[in-house]
């Protein structure tokens, strides 16, 4: 029995592993995505803190999407060290007694509409090269880590908790046990959770607690309610008091509160309640005084929660919001930062100060980080964060082509893909103001369409950034227009002259926005109880089309069919026309039937590229505190739905894209990663490419003639992953082959599309270019244990011209061949460089013969390498002429090296016996005549790296660089100089010989 | 009966795939992979030929080793020659390539930083006599191959991570983060290739790293070598 059983369970093992496919992200690791930034505008940073030390130079950023950035120069530079993980960071605590160790909570807690959602708090002991996740995983979004400072196995976590559920994981957590395990100690209800916690600087069992109740809906945001407060504590947590004296009538909202370390009694609040104001106690917290401030200093409380002492001195107070505002009198008056510097980016949320040197801060706003060396004073930005949060991501058809996107809080902006040098920040230009979403080039090249928040939309000229507002008016008998937050601004994938536009009512325009026509009804459920956005915020009103609902989200003309229109609104709605307009069918019930969410948004439709009645969308349903991952296939038009599910989904879903190739090719952008498959949605993995593990994709495209699959994240700006033909190419019947070499594209004969474009600024963002040709690909289904990985290349006549090292990887494997022959030999003896070793001529076009071998194995494809016919500056015949001569410029450059190896093989051969050599007078002058003409052959002399000799080699070497880079005609001089330099050589050659006959018989006999 | 059983088989199945294996078992199976700590124990030199392709030229590398002395690596290309020389007490770079015309020495923090590569042996036969703390960090992936991943800490914070091919329990990457002259550097170096010397030692044939892909042409074990050469030549 038991060895049936055996036998039966092989068998289910078996069968459950034959339907796994093999493909994982590993497979694709040298497949490495360009993050094109920008650092020109940032993201929204919500978290920093120092090491305390003289210097300060070792400083985390946590951000609302990106991670945790690290740097160790105090700015100059940071560095990404939370990839692996969840993006959205709350809170970030530097054990500053062993300050390698280091707490980062996920889940940042300014609660906008838009913010993601954490996943539990994380530890380091290495200084963020190794993370272990410690605790409290179903938190959501935690606001502030504290460690006892006398004791630092004591933690602190306030935790607002979630946004938009009920949730019992609210409140204040400790840790006695430096994260192993976590008590709540302060607990209101499901509704309220904690938002800031304080510890007094002198006696760590005081602390203070500001409690919080706030909820978010799709449509409606309330911040304040019985719940929240402020509690003191005097026994490190076990027993809790409110404090009341002073401070205005409840209810309250959020409560920003902090206390001076240097005098810890010293305390202020800005408490969020009917009279919003900024309190100052003098005793702890036991009474209050209401002190007059300014707008700024108590503006929008539920998103500015930042109010920090100077270290040192109790008078300086700083309140990053709005603006940055300082007070030098304790908060009794206050002034703001100054624009000598320039701008500095609006809305701030986190201020660390170096207590050691407390004329040094670092703000974090709504578009990055800012250094100031004067007490707040005057800032400097620092250019090298990509945090970036696109909401969408356009491309266009030029050479290089540009991609286009929308930023929150950042505006909407542009740049090219690729230029000489890479992408850097110079290249990123604003296209759009206020918060960024869909930005869409028009067909014409010539304009785009930007838009703000709430379909404010315009449309733009590209060269002169002048921009005329388009939206769509409402006209008689007509509702208020809703506009999403995020309103969808589309072209058709069929007729890229439609441009769409959707309110509650989609509208048309062919003419670039100037006229519209609404080509729908209401395509929303128009719940009245969903569009009361006046009495949005609650304590604090707070209205800015953020929470507008009952509106379209999703916009998709079909690729087959422009008279097929897929549209998804934000309160669950499905619909599609087949006929432009005139009329529409709704399959939102039938999308419920396979287990999705009524209400859930419809965050994005891709109408298949093959077959009309196929379409697959995604659907997110967050907003009502549900993380699932909703995408879902239809091939009859909607009627009936297939959910595409896998264990790899992490968090809700914002974009499917079927391939336009490879039909069983999709990819699929969450709030937590970006994953794909490769047989229809039967097996998914998730891609990593040097994306981050936990990225939260936005928006993704693939360029339909670079093959390039793009990238918009919410934190992390732009990935561009070029070239996915490797990914689509690998089909079931290669993957299970030990060894597939992939047939290498044609190869198009040229030194790459760019020059060099001068060094990279420091201090700023950048990434280079694609590989400027086609790559040798092959995969290989195991890692090459033992052997050696190499790539023969053999010209037509089956002449080996170039041996590469080759990769052992498992998975997909890329080489590159440089498109030349082996570079000639260099005499030995040489004082400086010489190039002209490292080069050889460019082949001519032709088929040539890629041998990998891998160990003792062979694998053959042919790789056509053909004439560059964009280059109006040289023919085919041309081409040849250059080849011929750059031929002949290596031929001499060989002959050269070869006499200067012969003359210093004599010169070595007379100095044998030197004791003889230095008695023998003919010997000697024989020696310095051979000296005479490797000194004329090339360069000897040793002075400095600035001193240039130019001898023979030199010149030969120079010319022959020229020809080898030659993408044009050689002009006349060039052409002669080769004969020039070949009768230099013949003197030379002629004199050496000559003094070979003379000597070789007498002086060089021993 | 049958399900239970199943469910039971199944469940031990489960358990032994998943037992980790303890950090010491994954040293020792990588200490007995590369050759044993006898025959490491019998190395006292090394010296080994090597080319580098860069663009279809060729670099080659000489590199010779006394242990716990000094070390030594000969660099020449386009007809030029360069060293760098590290000891006990001096460390030299000549790399004429990049326009030094003389030889230049190494900072004390770069001679410091240096020290424990003069021990020739294999650093996890080592480790513990150093004082050194090597921490478990589990599985990753390097080059779609899952890796244990070691991490050893000398007393001077100086870390350096390892890859160790599960399947032969060769090191196949190795990260180090150097400190030094107030600056903080990461190296990598990918190894591949393993072959058996005549010692009875494996090594790596195929090194990876900043500087392209080197091949090791030559590998001599106890070779005899002229303690002269790791003394600043003459100019």
């Amino acid at each position: 029995m038991l060895k049936q059983s055996i036998f039966l369970f092989t068998a289910i093992y078996s069968t459950l592993t034959y339907s796994q496919s093999p493909v994982n992200s590993a497979m694709f690791g040298t497949m490495e995505a360009r993050n094109l930034g920008p650092g020109t505008m940032s993201g929204r940073i919500s978290a920093i803190e120092g090491v305390n030390s003289d210097e300060g130079k070792i400083i985390y950023i946590g951000t609302a999407g990106g991670g945790v950035w690290k740097s160790t120069n105090a700015g100059a530079s940071y560095t990404p060290i939370f990839d692996k993980y969840c993006q959205s960071i709350g809170a970030i605590a530097i054990n500053q007694k062993t300050p390698n160790t280091v707490y980062v909570a996920t889940g940042e807690s300014n609660m906008r509409n838009s913010v993601s959602i954490g996943n539990g708090i994380y530890k380091t002991t290495d200084g963020g090269d190794n993370w272990k996740k410690i605790g409290l995983d179903s938190t959501e979004h935690i606001s502030r880590l504290l460690l006892n400072p006398e004791n630092t196995d004591i933690i602190y976590a306030a935790v607002p908790g979630a946004l938009w559920s009920n949730s019992k994981h609210r409140g204040l957590y400790k840790s006695s046990n430096g994260g192993e395990t976590w008590d709540k100690i302060l607990y209101t209800d499901d509704q309220t959770g904690c938002a800031e916690i304080l510890m007094d600087s002198k006696n760590p069992n005081i602390l203070y607690a500001s409690m919080w109740q706030f909820r978010r809906q799709p449509f409606s945001f309330n911040s304040g309610g019985k719940g929240s407060g402020l509690y003191k504590s005097t026994d490190a947590g076990k027993t809790w008091k409110e404090l009341k004296n002073g401070l205005p009538e409840k209810p309250f909202g959020r409560i920003a509160m902090t206390l001076a370390p240097s005098e810890p009694n010293k305390m202020w609040a800005i408490v969020e309640s009917n009279k919003t104001g900024l309190y100052i106690s003098d005793d702890g917290g036991e009474t209050w005084k209401s002190q007059s401030a300014t707008l700024n200093v108590t503006a929008r409380p539920f998103y500015f929660s930042a109010i920090v002492i100077d270290p040192k001195d109790s008078k300086r107070v700083y309140r990053p919001a709005f603006n940055f505002a300082y007070s030098s009198d304790g908060g009794y008056s206050f002034t703001e930062a100054s624009y000598e510097g320039g701008w500095i980016h609006s809305d701030m949320h986190a201020l660390w100060i170096n207590p050691n040197n407390t004329n040094v801060m670092y703000v974090g706003t709504d578009g990055g980080v800012y250094v100031s060396i004067d007490k707040g004073i005057t800032w400097q930005f620092n250019h090298s964060l990509p945090v970036g949060q696109f909401y969408h991501v356009g491309i266009d058809d030029k050479e290089p082509y540009n991609v286009y996107g929308g930023l929150q809080d950042n505006g909407s902006w542009m740049a090219q893909s690729s230029g000489p040098g890479g992408v850097n920040n110079a290249h990123w230009s604003n296209v759009g103001g206020g918060d960024g979403f869909w930005t869409v080039p028009d067909a014409d090249g010539k304009v785009l369409y930007s838009e703000y928040q709430g379909g404010n939309m315009f449309r733009v000229n590209i060269a002169t950034k002048k921009s005329e507002g388009i939206q769509p008016e409402k006209t008689s008998n007509e509702e208020k227009l809703r506009w999403n937050w995020n309103t969808p601004i589309v072209t058709g994938a069929k007729n890229s002259k439609n441009l769409y536009v959707g309110a509650q009512y989609i509208y048309k325009s062919t003419d670039q926005g100037r006229n519209w026509k609404r080509i729908s009804n209401d395509l929303t459920t128009n719940d009245k109880k969903k569009q009361k956005q006046e009495e949005s915020g609650g304590l604090s009103a707070d209205n800015t089309s953020a929470e507008n609902h009952c509106t379209i989200f999703t916009i998709a003309e079909s690729s087959l069919d422009e008279n097929l229109i897929w549209i998804g609104t934000d309160d669950g709605n499905l619909q599609y026309t087949l006929d432009g307009g005139a009329t529409w069918t709704n399959v939102s019930l039938n999308v419920a039937k396979c287990g999705i969410a009524n209400q859930a948004w419809v965050s994005s439709i891709e109408p298949s590229h093959y077959d009309k009645n196929t379409v697959y969308a995604t659907f997110e349903n967050h907003m009502y505190g549900d993380h699932k991952t909703y995408a879902a296939k239809s091939t009859d038009l909607g009627k009936t739905w297939t959910r595409l599910n896998s264990k790899e989904f992490v968090s809700f879903a914002h974009k499917i894209i079927e391939d336009p190739i490879n039909k069983n090719l999709l990819f699929l952008g969450t709030e937590m990663g970006l994953f794909a498959t490769l047989d229809g949605g039967q097996n998914w993995f998730k891609m990593k490419n040097k994306i981050p593990e936990f990225a939260l994709v936005r928006d993704l495209k693939i360029h339909p003639k670079t093959h390039d699959l793009i990238v918009a994240t919410h934190g992390r700006g732009i990935f561009i992953l070029d070239d996915i033909r490797a990914i689509r190419n690998l089909t079931k019947d290669i993957w299970d082959k030990d060894v597939y070499l992939f047939p290498t594209p044609d190869i198009t004969l040229n030194n790459g599309k760019y020059g060099w474009g001068g060094p990279q600024v420091s201090g700023g963002w950048g990434v280079g270019n694609p590989d400027y040709t086609p790559t040798i690909d092959y995969y290989l289904k195991q890692r090459l244990a033992t052997g050696k990985a190499t790539i023969e290349i053999y010209d037509d006549k089956g002449t080996l011209i170039q041996t590469i090292p080759a990769g052992i990887r498992r998975g997909i494997n890329k080489v590159s061949w440089n498109l030349r022959s082996t570079p000639p030999k260099v005499a030995a003896g040489s004082v400086k460089m010489d190039g002209a070793g490292f080069t050889a001529p460019m082949v001519l076009p032709g088929t040539y013969t890629a041998k990998l071998i891998l160990n003792d194995k062979e694998y053959l494809c042919k790789i056509n390498c053909i004439h560059d016919a964009e280059n109006t500056d040289q023919n085919e015949a041309d081409r040849k002429i250059v080849y011929e001569n750059a031929t002949k410029l290596k031929g001499l450059y060989e002959k050269v090296n070869h006499l200067i190896d012969s003359v210093s093989f004599y010169k070595m051969a007379l100095k044998t016996d030197s004791v003889a050599f230095n008695k023998n007078k003919s010997q000697k002058l024989f020696y310095a005549e051979l000296e005479k003409v490797r000194a004329e052959l090339m360069g000897t002399k040793k002075t400095s790296i600035f001193a240039d000799e130019e001898r023979l080699r030199e010149k030969v070497s120079s010319l022959y660089g020229t020809f080898c880079g030659m993408e044009s005609k050689p002009n006349f001089t060039q052409l002669e100089a080769i004969d020039v330099l070949q009768s230099d050589y013949k003197k030379q050659l002629e004199i050496y010989t000559s003094l070979m006959i003379k000597n070789r018989k007498t002086t060089l006999k021993p | 009966m049958t399900k239970n059983i199943i469910i039971a088989i199944a469940f031990t199945f489960l358990s032994i795939s998943s037992i980790a294996q303890t950090t010491d078992e994954i040293v020792s199976k990588h200490i007995e992979a590369i050759g044993g700590k006898d025959n490491w124990a019998k190395v006292k030199s090394i010296r080994t030929e090597a080319t580098i392709k860069a663009q279809g030229a060729e670099i080659k590398v000489v590199s010779t080793q006394v242990d716990k002395k000094a070390t030594r690596s000969d660099i020449s290309l386009m007809g030029m020659s360069g060293y760098n020389i590290l000891t006990t007490t001096e460390g030299w770079n000549y790399m004429p390539f990049q326009g030094q015309t003389k030889p230049e020495p190494v900072t004390a923090d770069d001679l410091k930083a240096g020290q424990d590569e003069l021990d020739i042996q294999d650093e996890f036969l080592t480790f513990k006599g150093k004082g050194k703390k090597l921490e478990d960090l589990g599985k990753d992936d390097f080059d779609g191959t899952e890796c244990f991943k070691l991490k050893m800490t000398d007393k001077n914070g100086q870390e350096t991570t390892f890859f160790i091919d599960p399947s032969n329990y060769f090191i196949i990457k190795k990260t180090s983060k150097i400190k030094a002259n107030g600056k903080e550097m990461e190296n990598s170096s990918t190894f591949s290739n393993y072959k058996k010397t005549d010692a009875g030692i494996f090594f790596p044939m195929s090194i990876g790293g900043g500087f392209g892909a080197m091949e090791i042409t030559k590998v001599e074990i106890n070779p005899t070598i002229d303690e002269s050469i790791f003394k600043l030549p003459k100019q």
